[in-house]
């Protein structure tokens, strides 16, 4: 009589377990059916594509194995845009690490206004990508920005002419204006990790004699080494194949040397219209950043309960 | 001693002082300097050297540029695709981060880091496929399009704030809700929903700008004129081979504002969100 209760028990729990894990399921089932079909499956159609000689101007195409990656590799411009991709990449990551530490350095502190003085700092998050195009196109125009108005008569420009014109500077141009939309999130990330760091740690350090620089180097820094880890790989991810920026400000000149990776996926893709090689080049940086989302994905720790 | 220690403070106070001005008028002034523009009557636009602030404000730039009927189109496109996209945020997010976190069911992992990779996914690897995509599926060209595209980019990052916010909420009063009888839908719909709102709302809102701000895949899925959004009406704007200056700034101008006070509005539980879990050390 006892044993058949406790197994009713058992099936009634049983059964209440496999309900519940039901309906849990049903309630994350539209988002698995939409990733499923607007982002599994065109990562993989792209896979497919980038093995075909498909074009947007014909209506047939077949599988041509790695003719493309051939040509994209046979290509030597190629190796010029993925150099300036690294440029761009490194730089960019580096400068926005930097500063938004510098920041987060000077602001965590306590001061008046604070909080206000962080909201600020925080507006070039979402500031349109397109906003930043046309400022920094009319402050650099030739003729009458005022950026270039002021390196011409600081006599480090010529009359008439904008950084956005030559091919050396058009580079440093975007990368700093890159710095500028995205220093923000390590600011806010290195903010919330420099709060984190037990204060007694510092009290110790003083006590012990080490100065303000000591401190920093010795204390500060290897605490923010896996935050600063993680947050570099997924800036890389970001920076890397991020498009509209270089689009709007150089569209990829003067004279290519602008031209990172996605540019010339964009340009491949509707500039002559050839997708399966634009879907190899596709490929080759997605390789590359598969690497980076695996890294990112195990070792943010944002899965773990 | 001390007398020295705190004229070391002062210094340093100084120095963080002028640091912070420094800053503020990097950040600030690209932003002022577009705004301050588009109220420059044309001839002050154009005057070398330029001057800081218009000497006779004018709002002809903003009359001409929405007497443009294609400007018009661009807002309301704009406007109509974000509300969409913040809308269907707001629901699925809602659903796949209560799951996530109250359910203990098979492959959950899977998904919670799949929504995590999904995440990592850039626009530009997208771009290609999604626009073959919605050729089949008759959707190239259609708003519809453009919603599944910013879909794919913004959920993926909605998912992940909300389960921040719902791994907050304790779990006691979910059991305490059981124990009286209610099912899972009623602690859903009548504890979880009420708590979060404020979370909710703001991922959102958060999902509205980065649709409003969203450039490539929108220019890529529209071509008609009328169809197109701000962003892309902008971009197109700029990159002409004859610059309206003072209309771009005033467009510029209208279509920065409205993102900075929504980023006002939302900004502590976006920080919150991304700093409670977003990077771990």
């Amino acid at each position: 009589m006892r044993s058949r209760t406790s197994l009713n028990k058992h099936r009634l729990l049983v059964s209440y377990e496999r309900r519940h894990n039901l309906i849990g399921f049903a309630f994350v089932f539209p988002v698995v059916i939409f990733l499923l079909m607007f982002v599994l499956y065109p990562v993989l159609y792209n896979v497919w594509l980038s093995f075909t000689d498909s074009s947007l101007i014909k209506k047939t195409s077949s599988f041509v194995g790695f003719q493309n990656y051939v040509k994209i590799f046979s290509n030597k411009l190629f190796y010029k845009y993925f150099w300036n991709t690294c440029k761009w990449t490194f730089w960019s990551v580096l400068g926005q690490l930097a500063l938004g530490l510098g920041i987060a350095l000077l602001i965590v502190r306590p001061m008046k206004g604070g909080t206000a003085l962080r909201s600020f700092l925080l507006i070039p998050y979402v500031v349109p990508a397109v906003t930043l195009a046309l400022v920094s196109k009319w402050i650099l125009n030739s003729d009458y920005g005022i950026v270039s108005y002021w390196l011409q008569q600081a006599g480090l420009l010529e009359a008439r002419q904008s950084l956005l014109a030559m091919q050396g500077p058009a580079m440093w141009v975007v990368v700093i204006l890159n710095i500028w939309r995205s220093y923000p999130f390590p600011m806010l990330i290195y903010w919330a990790a420099l709060k984190s760091i037990d204060k007694q740690i510092y009290e110790a350090s003083t006590v012990d004699g080490a100065n303000r620089w000591q401190t920093f180097i010795y204390m500060t820094l290897p605490q923010l080494k896996n935050t600063t880890i993680v947050l570099a790989v997924l800036r890389v991810i970001w920076t890397a194949t991020y498009y509209d920026l270089i689009f709007m400000v150089t569209g990829g000149g003067p004279s290519g040397s602008t031209t990172h990776l996605p540019i010339l996926i964009y340009q491949a893709s509707f500039g002559s219209y050839q997708i399966g090689y634009a879907a190899a080049i596709s490929m080759i940086l997605g390789v590359l950043m598969f690497g980076c989302i695996i890294f990112y994905v195990t070792r943010s720790g944002l899965t773990e309960d | 001693m001390a007398k020295g220690m705190k004229r070391t403070k002062i210094s340093r106070n100084i120095v963080v002082g002028i640091l912070i001005a420094i800053l503020v008028v990097i950040v600030g002034f690209p932003l002022a300097w577009m705004a301050l523009s588009s109220f420059k009557p044309g001839v002050e636009l154009f005057t070398i050297p330029p001057k800081i602030f218009p000497q006779n404000w004018s709002l002809e730039w903003y009359k001409q540029a929405f007497s443009n009927d294609d400007v018009i189109h661009y807002f309301l496109n704009s406007l109509y695709i974000a509300s969409v996209v913040m809308v269907c945020d707001m629901i699925i997010g809602t659903l796949t981060a209560y799951g996530l976190t109250r359910f203990r069911f098979k492959g959950r992992k899977v998904i919670m880091i799949s929504v995590l990779a999904a995440y990592c996914v850039p626009p530009i690897m997208l771009m290609l496929p999604l626009y073959k995509i919605m050729n089949t599926l008759a959707l190239s060209g259609s708003h519809a399009g453009v919603i599944i595209a910013h879909l794919t980019v913004t959920l993926p990052f909605s998912v992940w704030l909300l389960v921040s916010f719902f791994k907050k909420l304790p779990k006691e009063i979910d059991e305490a809700a059981v124990m009286d009888g209610a099912n899972e839908v009623q602690v859903f719909t009548k504890i979880e929903m009420p708590l979060c709102v404020s979370g909710v709302l703001s991922t959102g809102i958060m999902a509205f700008i980065m649709s409003w701000n969203e450039f490539l895949l929108a220019s890529v899925l529209i071509n008609k004129e009328s169809m197109k959004t701000l962003t892309v009406g902008l971009a197109n704007y700029i990159s002409s081979t004859h610059i309206d200056w003072g209309i771009i700034m005033a467009l510029g101008t209208i279509t920065t504002i409205p993102v900075i006070l929504l980023f006002a509005l939302v900004q502590k539980y976006f920080v919150e969100g991304m700093t409670a879990g977003a990077v771990k050390g």
